[in-house]
């Protein structure tokens, strides 16, 4: 090929007006932030930025960044889809998302106590009786159990989005156990190694102490008694999905990382079994689910768990995070709670905004509902996994009708919120060589121990690659760019 | 460190040795055997018999006739037979996966790389043309991740069990290949009545554990059965010599059993009995009932390993 | 007044195959409250396997046992000696007032406060168009309808041992009304949640000197919550006020909670466990 026609990296990029668009304007002049990197990239073609990838995308391979796909022969091994284009948050816009995410975890964490305990945000009404009765995670062996330090949500990942307001808006609040965290510290590894240059031009937060902030967590929710606490990782193992996250954590943290069948349990305290015998463990950070955790107390066939393990935790003699039981406060049906329990718990107001929800369950806004589904997202509030989800703007008039029907019949089952527009990001696409506008969230990791609290600075972004979609799943097709949080 | 992972590696250890061994098995008796001097040695189906000899499947009845094919594929990329150089590293890298969090990422991803050029070789490719390019590639890729063991690890537990994976797994397949050396140069004898203890197979055998030219410098002379035998059993100083893995053992066990006394029922007490059997043996001594010999030291190796099992990875 | 009783449970397990590796959790300790005292207890098991106490979830003492020997079968005693206070159930009923006992149950606090027992279960779950099998009469007392609820239970069902299995639903039994003390607590439990009454199934034995059904196996009853007086027990297998005769072990929301016996057997194939109980009075 001859370099002399070598195309400029954004020269066919299409600036969609209707989306919102991070790093271009409407005029195709750039965003303040995002000059100096355009000036940075501009000297590389596409030719130039293909090579790069690709070497990125092997130095992911090789390190087994991978996760496995099944079909009907093999398993084969993939890289997760890493984009090389980083996503820039300057330093105002980000204290904000870090004060709000702070402000979500303490308040869920308070909102957890509160209902394994006296459950006063039930008795004055603000919270309904039904979100706990019908909810399948609630764990009633939890009720009274003090949890080490108090703490529920050690680790919770919260997922935001910029909506086209210019807004950012929470989406979700995950705090069984979120998982991602590795992806951020691997995806800034392979941008350095590509693109160290451009490191220089901006003063990036490190994303590599977030291990560390990790241990001072579990280290702080120590049973009473226990001076310098052992902690470990347990993973369902190797062929989990996250696995490569777990023994990430754990060989960063310095800990163990442990199967279910490297524990056991004697007098009600747990012991890791090791080539000098047993040696006990106090604080677990546990990546197998409640119903797994004890086969005793939760499901029988689970082979992942340690028999006999939840009763040395609510004995108090090992710390469990994220604590059992907490996943009731992420079901669909709190999040739309969470003003009010900021409000309650914190008497503050929330710091990011939560999407604006109509339960169908209130006259007024049932009548709202049925006048302005063209235009509202229409949830079921007890399905999960996307079902029975109605998106107002891609329904005939025959389908409104036959929706609106649904909600009268059972208007306590459906909630309703505005469709939101994810904000998009210039991405690489392998298929045309060229950058296009795709959709991007934020997940942030928040750490919450006894009288610690963490944010880590970045996080992850994630792009739905496929054109037009606004699911950003990894199992969807996802793919993540590195996110960068600039210093003051 | 875990008792299970402690495992894992241990078995990391083995199998990459294996892998190491199978490989030059294939590598030196294929191409030796093409300018071999006697016609025998020279022919393809007595080189295929060798082979499955080797890896544990040895033939009841010569008049088989092999198909070179479909042996090379077995023994190198057949991931549904048990022996196959392919299942090695997959249980290698297996085991490396589980203990990921224990070793280095430098280690890691020379034995994830490995794991991927063996998955991703064409068969095709290596059952028509590749052979030397498959097994020289294993062989180097291997000597890669002993460096990688030796210079990126801490020489800690972690290092020692390793180490006692790959040196008892070195015994063992020195003790395998002698093996099955011996049984060709017994078969080789009639052929072109040179004695066995001359025969052109004890050069192959030293080529196959990478050790030709280091008895060459030693003896100066052209190999003979009693030599050969006492330079890859007897030897301390040769690298590949059975006695020399068994040292590597003895020193490696003291890392995880510090006692100076070891008790008579562990498994460092059962080494030193072991290493002090060899080391006062001559070669005349073996020669005498060779079969004898190594069916005696193999069952020892096999006593270790699952006496450090229940010592060391009981779980 | 008082009387000592001896209660032991036996179990033995079978399994098809070998079994490495197995623990165990028996949920059948007798509890300490206001009407009983455990004085001793013995445990034995025919492999001589580590055994321990511990607890389960909510908070029940439970026996643990682990063994890694290989082992295809499994004998396993319990003998437990105890003091049983005596009292009249009916003792302790004070004059109601019945209004605001029924408001009272209605309110948020108390539902809030007794979620637990108020929700539905797996085995507390009534068919549709059964929920109304028995509605409360609100002109008279909580503990009056329960008592009426209690006989129309112990009508209602046939005692029939065999016909159905510790999974069985409330479904099969309105269908077909024949069943054991398991199936009788479940529908109890199930009627009275309805009307608002937190209730919570109860398993523990029965000295059945008194020629009481019960089977020779574990017991199981009912405790609603009566303003006014607190937990009070039902017995519908026998129509009967929980008296110095039922000696309770645990409570929960339905049987799931209290399975006398949960294991965790590290082998492959079928497995055959029975067990039997004796109580015997000691004047």
């Amino acid at each position: 090929m001859n370099p002399e026609v070598k195309k400029p990296i954004f020269s066919s990029y299409i600036n969609n007006p209707a989306l919102f668009d991070e790093v271009f304007n409407t005029d195709g002049s750039a965003k303040n932030v995002y000059q100096t990197l355009l000036d940075l990239y501009g000297n590389h073609s596409i030719q130039d930025y293909v090579q790069l990838n690709n070497k990125a995308k092997s130095s992911f391979f090789n390190q087994g960044i991978t996760f496995q796909v099944y079909d009907n022969k093999e398993t084969q091994e993939k890289i997760f889809p890493f984009d090389l284009f980083p996503r820039i948050i300057d330093e105002d816009e980000w204290e904000i998302i870090e004060r709000g995410a702070i402000q979500r975890s303490r308040a869920l964490n308070l909102f957890l106590w509160d209902i394994y305990h006296d459950k006063k945000i039930i008795k004055d009404g603000i919270v309904p009786l039904d979100l706990i009765s019908s909810s399948a995670n609630y764990l009633h062996q939890m009720i009274g159990v003090d949890p080490p330090g108090g703490i529920y949500n050690h680790i919770s990942g919260t997922d935001i989005i910029k909506h086209s307001d210019g807004n950012y808006y929470v989406l979700e609040d995950n705090i069984r156990c979120p998982s991602g965290v590795s992806y951020v510290i691997c995806n800034r590894t392979a941008l350095k190694r590509a693109l160290f240059g451009v490191f220089n031009h901006y003063k990036t937060h490190s994303v590599t102490n977030y291990a560390e902030n990790l241990l001072d967590i579990l280290e702080s929710v120590k049973p009473k008694g226990v001076d310098v606490p052992n902690c470990v990782v347990i993973t369902p193992g190797m062929y989990n999905s996250a696995f490569y996250e777990h023994s990430y954590l754990a060989k960063a943290m310095g800990v163990e990382l442990v199967e279910g069948r490297d524990l056991f349990v004697e007098n009600d305290f747990v012991y890791m079994k090791t080539i000098r015998g047993p040696i006990k463990v106090d604080v677990i950070y546990r990546r197998v689910d409640d119903q797994y955790l004890d086969p005793l107390e939760f499901r029988a066939d689970s082979s992942l768990g340690v028999p006999g393990l939840f009763a040395a935790y609510i004995k108090g003699n090992v710390c469990l995070a994220n604590a059992p039981g907490t996943g009731v406060a992420d079901d669909k049906a709190i999040y739309t709670y969470m003003p009010e329990i900021i409000k309650y718990y914190l008497d503050e107001t929330p710091i990011l905004n939560n999407v604006h929800t109509y339960h169908c369950s209130r006259p007024n806004e049932l009548k709202y509902v049925l006048e302005h589904i063209h235009e509202l997202v229409v949830k079921p509030v007890d399905e999960a996994g996307g079902y029975g989800i109605s998106i107002g703007n891609r329904l005939s008039k025959a389908e409104i009708k036959v929706v609106q029907e649904e909600i009268k019949q059972n208007p306590r089952k459906y909630i309703a919120q505005p469709i939101m527009s994810l904000s998009v990001h210039p991405t690489y696409i392998d298929d045309s060589e060229s950058f296009e506008q795709r959709h991007v969230d934020l997940r942030t990791f928040t750490l919450l121990g006894n009288n610690k609290e963490f944010v880590l600075k970045g996080g992850l972004s994630r792009v739905a690659l496929k054109k037009g979609n606004l699911i950003v799943n990894s199992s969807q097709g996802g793919g993540s760019k590195d996110t960068w949080v600039l210093k003051k | 460190m875990l008792a299970r992972v402690a495992n894992n590696l241990f078995w990391m250890g083995r199998y990459i040795e294996r892998a190491e061994h199978v490989a030059r098995y294939l590598n030196v008796n294929y191409f030796s055997s093409l300018d071999a001097p006697n016609e025998l040695s020279q022919s393809r189906q007595f080189v295929l018999q060798s082979m499955m000899f080797l890896v544990g499947e040895p033939l009841d009845d010569d008049s088989t006739i092999l198909k070179e094919e479909d042996i090379l594929f077995n023994i190198g990329l057949n991931a549904s037979v048990p022996y196959s150089i392919i299942n090695n590293v997959k249980h290698a890298r297996e085991n490396a996966n589980s203990a990921r969090d224990l070793i280095s990422t430098e280690l890691y991803e020379s034995i994830n790389k490995f794991y991927h050029f063996v998955i991703n070789y064409s068969i095709e490719d290596f059952t028509k043309k590749g052979l030397y390019d498959f097994t020289v590639n294993i062989t180097e890729m291997t000597a890669i991740l002993r460096g990688k063991i030796r210079g990126t690890l801490l020489h800690d537990e972690v290092y020692a069990i390793i180490m006692l994976g790959i040196n008892l797994e070195r015994a063992t397949q020195v003790i395998r290949i002698i093996n099955a050396k011996f049984n060709d140069a017994v078969k080789a004898k009639g052929s072109y009545g040179d004695k066995i203890s001359h025969s052109f197979e004890w050069t192959t055998l030293l080529k196959c554990v990478e050790s030709y030219d280091m008895m060459r410098r030693y003896y100066k002379k052209t190999p003979s059965s009693i030599s050969t035998l006492e330079f890859l059993i007897l030897n301390p100083d040769c690298p590949r010599s059975v006695i020399n893995s068994i040292n590597q053992v003895h020193k490696h066990i003291k890392v995880l059993d510090e006692s100076k006394s070891p008790d008579k029922n562990s498994t460092a007490f059962l080494i030193s009995k072991v290493k002090g059997e060899y080391e006062f043996k001559f070669a005349e001594e073996i020669e005498e009932d060779i079969q004898g010999f190594i069916e005696k030291i193999l069952n020892s190796l096999v006593q270790i390993s699952l006496k450090m099992e229940n010592e060391f990875f009981n779980y | 007044m008082s009387f000592e009783y001896s209660v032991t449970y036996y179990a033995e397990n079978n399994y098809e195959n070998p079994v490495e590796n197995a623990y165990w959790q028996f949920l059948i300790v007798p509890e300490n409250n206001d009407t009983q005292e455990l004085i001793s207890v013995e445990i034995k098991n025919s492999l001589e396997a580590k055994s321990g106490f511990s607890q389960n979830g909510f908070g029940f003492q439970t026996i643990r046992i682990n063994t890694s020997e290989r082992f295809q079968k499994i004998n396993f005693s319990a003998t437990f000696k105890l003091k049983k206070i005596s009292f009249n159930p009916f003792g302790q009923i004070p004059i109601f007032d019945i209004p605001s006992n029924y408001e009272l149950v209605k309110s948020l606090n108390f539902k809030v406060d007794h979620e637990p027992y108020l929700r539905e279960t797996k085995y507390t779950a009534l068919p549709a168009g059964s929920e109304n099998l028995f509605v409360f009469d609100t002109s008279i007392s909580i503990f009056d309808n329960l008592q009426k609820l209690n006989k129309w239970v112990y009508l209602f069902i046939h005692f029939n041992t065999g016909v159905t299995h510790v999974n069985t639903l409330l479904e099969e039994i309105i269908n077909n009304p024949e069943g054991v003390c398991q199936d009788f607590t479940h529908l109890f439990c199930a009627l009275s949640k309805k009307n608002n009454i937190p209730t919570r199934y109860v398993s523990g034995y029965l000295h059945q000197g008194n020629g009481y059904f019960g089977d020779s196996q574990m017991h199981a009853w009912a405790e609603a919550y009566i303003p006014q007086v607190g937990w009070i027990g039902f017995d519908p297998t026998n129509n009967l006020l929980v008296n110095d005769n039922h000696i309770k072990v645990a409570h929960g929301k339905d049987y799931n909670d209290c399975s006398p016996l949960k294991g965790v057997v590290y082998s492959q194939g079928a497995n055959k466990t029975s067990h039997f109980v004796e109580v015997q009075a000691e004047q």
